[in-house]
């Protein structure tokens, strides 16, 4: 039933050679690592030894990068799969496969961090087979999250099973993309901005700048904007590290999606800044402008949000591929400097600066740790199974 | 891929179906909660408590909690402000304002909110309020995922972060199993002054107004609690501001759960609408997609036609030329036949 | 790219990341925020000048001028305060303020505006500001002085320093020193203004406090307290020390030698200040309506008031006569009146929360320290109706009293008759110690010396003849403590009324524990004792 290059594959796994020792394999074996270690010292000796987490700032590093960032910057398998199945632009098919792929790693591995962070791991399940806590928002983005991993799994099955040769199972997958899509576009859309109302029931702790009745908004917003980027970011880097793995639809359709992509997100985040200055502006904000915080805030907006949206603008006009993938580092950054604001910088920002909180060097390792597992995993994929080409045997069966 | 009308339809009546079956009461924000009638609470009396530390020994010791670094008899530990730890559910602190001698104590533990913050959080229920006024706390189903510490407006909740299989969130539970038992929380038994009085909420509220309108030199014209986050079951009296003494004046009269009951209900909404938005999109793109390949035959199909026309038309003009030639060589050729045969005779 | 586009498109970045860095920098300068307001900053001699606001709406922020500073600068240079305050004009009137021509006649005044005799214009105002202080500081900083601001904003401030001024007044001992300075000459300051005349004349016995007439702001024909005061005082002050003369003392003439609170600690006290001289009564009856004829329709006994043990335990008269120098019940009338701000007579006696009502001053005297260590718990919002005879005393012989009648004399005999009550039961009736044993779980019983408390508490009755005469019966001081219960001889114990505590049938009385505890540490606290201190002072430890 498995297919010859699966097994072929399979085996050389278990047979490694002098060839994997690149610099980048060298790095990422060190934070593999490190990452055990920190891992064991988690399970053996609790937080306290290897997070600087309090009981002023019980989420840190983990929940602001792993959770929140993970989560925004995964976004691109929805937005991706939307715009070519629902919207019906069939010239960005070639960029739905990578990014459900990172969706899926991304989603995983989020679920997987969360494995750290929670006192108790083995009990994540409880709140839908024990006991419900339906008031809370943290319910709501756990069972959307819960749901949604388990529609991006099916998604992402038809390359493994076009690998393993299972095309029975491949055929039927495919037919249930529409459904799919529309489903992860629903649960997207919940789960993201939740992630945002989440922080809504503490007003008192976060600054006013970020603070706003609209955080699901921007939320939502922003893991759009964050999607589109992310798709560009590391269509970038798999253009530069695997282009040899690149079919001639994949290149050939890659600056489409650039530019398409590129307006995209242009346009929706212009929309986000507009957004955002109305927020400022209905609860009369602006005065906190001129503080520190204020300046900071301004930091992230124009630098991070207006500026890679002229970007994106003059990338797209003047057909600068070149400028808007730069655009898109500089607004995946955005989206990870927002989450840190709103999860880390301007969360307790009343209190005095002996209670405040940095990440232990730990933290560091197994958020690393965790980036280094999702990067080897995607390479492995998708330099293995038919993510950025076609499988020969389904050409016609594009859909 | 069309869509037929039965399958709109069908979509439409799926959709109307999920948002009634999903719909939560999502108007709360209209709704206030004043606390389970005859629910009980503490009335904390600031001008009486003067830092003796009888409180935080008695909760110490009738939560068999471990003890403590310094002895409960130690005042010196006031020179530091303090919060509420995992060995210790509640902490005196002592304030001193700047241009006055005389300090001022205060003891800090959950407040026991009406509408507590922690209970909304939580999303496997571990926090609950209960009938007696207290927000208990059930360690056998937590998960540990801290979200109560991060909701709580007050800062109480702590957590067991050195504790690997069992850890535990932390906090005052006003003595809910000896309240059960028709006993006095401990740190009400204990303390000398009775700074702390205990008594259903509501009565509370009465002997508190009571004092301010005796001692009205004595008290701070505001009871803290009585309406603060929506309103909590410890209460507050201060001669001295209370923001003087750590206590956040900003946080407002909204409970948390108002705070988030807009967002939650709006998930039912989505729910229902976004299927019927989203389809609704595919269905146009389909639709465009096919009208316009629909078009495209069609001009092909009438271009083909005129050509065929055209051609046509040519080859009988062509053939009709022909004719005419032919009829006009024919008789030219006889003409000429005959010219020359008069010739020749 | 081809270079040309290259090049613009570098211009064009070049430009939007110049905006922004100046965005930034603008934000960075004004994130700079206020700086917190520094106590040590404060001076009494801060002076806003806002002459402007009289023409109009002020362009700028008030400027602010620190007084003394600049007296202390010119007197550096030898200047005084003819520097920039003009004389008057050779008619001796004070200019713009004409009205005191005749009791200044004859003294060298100075106008208290800078520079200049008359406010005219907005324009000539402004003007004669910036031309005289730019002009000054100029030179000064020229000939290498420490000098003021000469650009707009220096002056203009947005955050000004804080004022630390404290109002100033005379009191009793002051006063005195005044009167023996100018011989007796009461005409020196005190006058008032004659509608008939249309001038200030001197009225003799009728000397009364300048508040009264000069208020906050300047009126039509009447200048501010201010404006008054500093003419009055300042000017004399310095017309004495410009004379040289060293037997001859003055008082201050800059802003701190007023208005600094240190300063104002340090004035010297005249420790007997004989009674002032203004034929005042010795004694009032204050009767309870002023136009009653009938006596005999009197609903309350009237009030025997000793005036002038009173004038002794005051600083000055207007703490009473806060209007005028008139009876209270001219203003305060029986249901009240417009001249009295419609405070009737009933509450401008009784009043808990103002010092001016009889009642509110007493009140204000329990919370000293040896009073308040009873007096701290008993409410002052509600007064006991057995304090009321304390001074509503029947006159004896119950005599008819009209408008005519001369009441002193009464007055003077019920006061008289008045006993100020400084003793308490015998010693034998108080029991000498009682022994608390209620947390005899932790503690040893407590060991209450009851009898010596009482005494002590006695004896600073003894000493102060207000308790004395509100203490209207033996067993009152025991209502200290044996509080919401009958005076009686045998009082009943803490225990009759002290229980379990938090008892819904008894919310306001705390349980048995809590009542020691608040009872006795509330005592020591407001009677300022060290001892006995801890839990251990009263009760040792088991």
């Amino acid at each position: 039933m498995i297919s010859e290059s699966a097994l072929s594959t399979i085996k050389s796994l278990l047979k490694p050679d002098k060839t994997w020792l690149t610099p980048f394999n060298i790095v990422c074996g060190v934070i593999l690592v490190l990452g055990a270690i920190a891992t064991l010292l988690r399970f053996t000796f609790g937080l306290s030894a290897v997070t600087n987490l309090t009981d002023y700032q019980p989420w840190g590093l983990w929940i602001g990068f792993d959770l929140l960032c993970g989560v925004a910057l995964a976004a691109g398998g929805y937005v991706t799969s939307a715009s070519c199945y629902i919207f019906g632009l069939k010239r960005y098919h070639s960029a739905v496969r990578p990014a459900i792929l990172t969706a899926f790693l991304g989603y995983a591995l989020v679920v997987f961090a969360l494995h750290y962070d929670v006192g108790r791991p083995w009990r994540l399940p409880y709140p839908f087979i024990v006991q419900s806590g339906t008031t809370s928002v943290l319910f709501e983005v756990g069972g959307c999250v819960a749901l949604y991993l388990t529609v991006l799994f099916i998604e992402f099955t038809p390359p493994v099973l076009e690998w393993l040769g299972l095309k029975k199972a491949r055929n039927l997958v495919v037919k249930l993309t529409l459904v799919l899509t529309i489903f992860g576009v629903i649960l997207s859309t919940l789960h993201q901005s939740s992630l945002g109302a989440l922080f809504l029931i503490a007003p008192s702790k976060l600054h006013p700048l970020w603070y706003s009745t609209y955080l699901p908004v921007y939320f939502f917003v922003s893991s759009i904007i964050a999607g589109l980027s992310m798709v560009m970011f590391e269509g970038s880097l798999s253009h530069k590290y695997m282009h040899d793995k690149m079919d001639k639809t994949h290149l050939e359709e890659s600056e489409n999606v650039v530019l398409g992509f590129g307006k995209a997100a242009s346009f929706v985040m212009a929309g986000y800044f507009v957004v955002k200055v109305v927020g400022i502006t209905m609860d009369n904000n602006w005065k906190y402008l001129f503080t520190g915080y204020g300046l900071w805030y301004l930091v992230e907006l124009l630098g991070f949000v207006l500026t890679p949206c002229l970007m994106y603008a003059v990338g797209v006009r003047e057909r600068n591929l070149n400028l808007i993938r730069k655009t898109a580092g500089l607004a995946v950054i955005g989206i990870v400097l927002n989450r840190f604001n709103i999860s880390l910088i301007a969360f307790n920002y009343h209190l005095p600066l002996s209670d405040r909180y940095f990440p232990s060097i730990w933290e560091f390792v197994v958020s690393a740790f965790i980036v280094v597992v999702g990067l080897l995993v995607f390479r492995f994929i998708s330099t293995h199974t038919p993510i950025l080409y076609e499988h020969p045997e389904y050409k016609e069966a594009h859909h | 891929m069309s869509i037929s009308r039965r399958r709109f339809l069908a979509w439409m009546g799926g959709a109307g179906a999920g948002t009634a079956a999903l719909a939560t009461g999502a108007n709360a924000g209209s709704k206030h909660f004043d606390g389970y009638p005859g629910s009980f609470g503490v009335l904390h009396d600031i001008t009486h408590c003067v830092g003796c530390r009888s409180c935080e020994e008695a909760c110490n010791k009738v939560n068999e909690l471990p003890p403590p670094d310094k002895p409960f008899k130690d005042l010196t530990v006031l020179e530091q402000n303090r919060r509420t730890t995992p060995k210790a559910h509640t902490v005196v602190n002592k304030y001193l304002k700047p241009g006055s001698e005389k300090p001022v104590f205060r003891k800090i533990q959950c407040n026991h909110c009406l509408e507590p913050a922690c209970a909304s959080a939580c999303f496997v229920r571990a926090f609950q309020k209960n009938k007696e006024g207290a927000v208990v706390y059930d360690a056998s189903v937590c998960v540990g995922c801290r979200y109560c510490m991060v909701a709580c407006p007050f800062e109480i909740p702590t957590y067991e972060y050195d504790k690997v299989l069992a850890p535990r969130v932390m906090k005052c539970t006003m003595c809910a199993p000896r309240l059960a038992e028709g006993k006095l929380p401990g740190c009400v038994e204990a303390c000398p002054k009775e700074a702390l009085t205990f008594g259903k909420r509501d009565d509370l509220i009465k002997i508190a107004r009571e004092r301010i309108r005796k001692f009205p030199d004595r008290y701070i014209n505001h009871i803290y609690g009585e309406k603060e986050m929506g309103g909590t079951s410890w209460l507050y009296l201060s001669g001295v501001a209370f923001k003087d003494i750590g206590m956040r004046e900003d946080l407002g009269v909204v409970s948390a759960p108002e705070l988030t009951s807009g967002a939650l209900g709006s998930v039912p909404i989505i729910v229902g609408l976004w299927p019927v938005l989203l389809t609704g999109i595919y269905a146009i793109s389909q639709r465009k997609d096919k009208a316009a390949l629909e078009e495209k035959t069609q001009a092909i199909v009438e271009a083909v036609a005129k050509a065929k026309k055209d051609a046509e038309k040519k080859l009988a003009d062509a053939l009709a030329k022909a004719a005419k030639d032919k009829d006009a060589a024919v008789k030219k050729a006889l003409a000429d036949a005959a010219k020359a045969k008069k010739e020749g005779a | 790219m081809i270079m040309e586009e290259k090049g613009k498109s570098r211009l064009r970045w070049g430009g939007v990341l110049a905006a922004i860095t100046l965005w930034l920098i603008a934000a960075g300068i004004g994130a700079q925020g206020e700086k917190p307001a520094d106590k040590s900053q404060e001076r009494p001699d801060v002076l806003m000048i806002d002459t402007l606001k009289a023409f109009g709406d002020l362009e700028k922020p008030r400027v602010v001028f620190l007084h003394d500073l600049h007296t202390d600068a010119l007197e550096k240079k030898g200047k005084d305060c003819s520097a920039c305050h003009l004389r008057e004009d050779k008619s001796g009137k004070i200019p713009g303020a004409e009205n005191l021509e005749d009791a200044v006649k004859g003294i060298d005044k100075l106008s208290p505006k800078f520079k200049r005799l008359k406010d005219t214009a907005r324009q000539d105002v402004m003007d004669v500001y910036h031309k005289f202080c730019i002009e000054c500081h100029t030179d000064m900083s020229s000939a290498g002085d420490k000098a003021g601001p000469v650009t707009c904003g220096g002056c203009h401030q947005k955050n000004p320093v804080k004022s630390s001024r404290q109002e100033m007044g005379l009191d009793k001992s002051l006063h005195f020193r005044h009167i023996k300075a100018n011989d007796k000459k009461c005409e020196k300051c005190h006058h008032e203004y004659n509608e008939k005349e249309k001038k200030l004349v001197y009225v003799k016995e009728k000397e009364a406090d300048c508040r009264f007439c000069h208020k906050k702001e300047t009126e039509e024909k009447r200048i501010s307290m201010r404006l008054a005061s500093h003419i009055a005082c300042v000017d004399c002050h310095r017309q004495i020390l410009a004379k040289k003369n060293p037997d001859e003392k003055a008082g201050p003439v800059k802003c701190a030698g007023c208005h600094d609170l240190i300063k104002q600690k340090a004035i010297e006290k005249v420790a007997e200040v004989p009674r002032l001289e203004r034929k005042q009564p010795d004694t009032v009856l204050v009767k309870t309506s002023v136009t009653e004829v009938d006596s005999k329709t009197y609903k309350m006994p009237p009030v025997a008031y000793d005036h002038k043990a009173h004038e002794g335990y005051n600083d000055t008269c207007r703490v009473c006569h806060h209007a005028s120098m008139d009876a209270c019940s001219k203003c305060h009338t029986l249901s009240g009146s417009k001249d009295g701000q419609f405070v009737n007579l009933e509450k401008s006696m009784h009043l808990a929360s103002s010092n001016k009502a009889c009642i509110g001053c007493h009140l204000k005297k329990q919370e000293t320290q040896k009073c308040a260590g009873c007096h701290s718990f008993i409410t002052k919002t509600k007064m006991k109706e057995t304090s009321c005879k304390a001074c509503h005393v029947k006159v004896p012989g119950e005599p008819e009293i009209t408008p005519k009648t001369d009441t002193a004399p009464l007055a003077k005999a019920v006061l008289d008759a008045r006993q100020a009550i400084i003793t308490t039961y015998p010693d034998e009736d108080i029991p000498e110690k009682v022994v608390i044993k209620d947390l005899v779980k932790q503690y040893e019983a407590a060991e209450f010396p009851h009898r010596k408390v009482i005494q002590t508490l006695v004896k600073n009755i003894s000493e102060n003849k207000l308790a004395g005469y509100f203490h209207t019966d033996q067993g009152m001081i025991c209502q200290g403590c044996h509080h919401n219960s009958p005076i009686s001889k045998k009082p009943p114990k803490c225990a009759n009324c002290h229980g379990k505590p938090f008892d819904e049938k008894s919310l306001y009385a705390p349980g048995m524990t809590g009542a020691y505890h608040q009872q006795c540490m509330g005592c020591h606290e407001a009677m300022g004792l060290k001892k006995p201190a801890g839990c251990t002072g009263c009760h040792k430890e088991r």
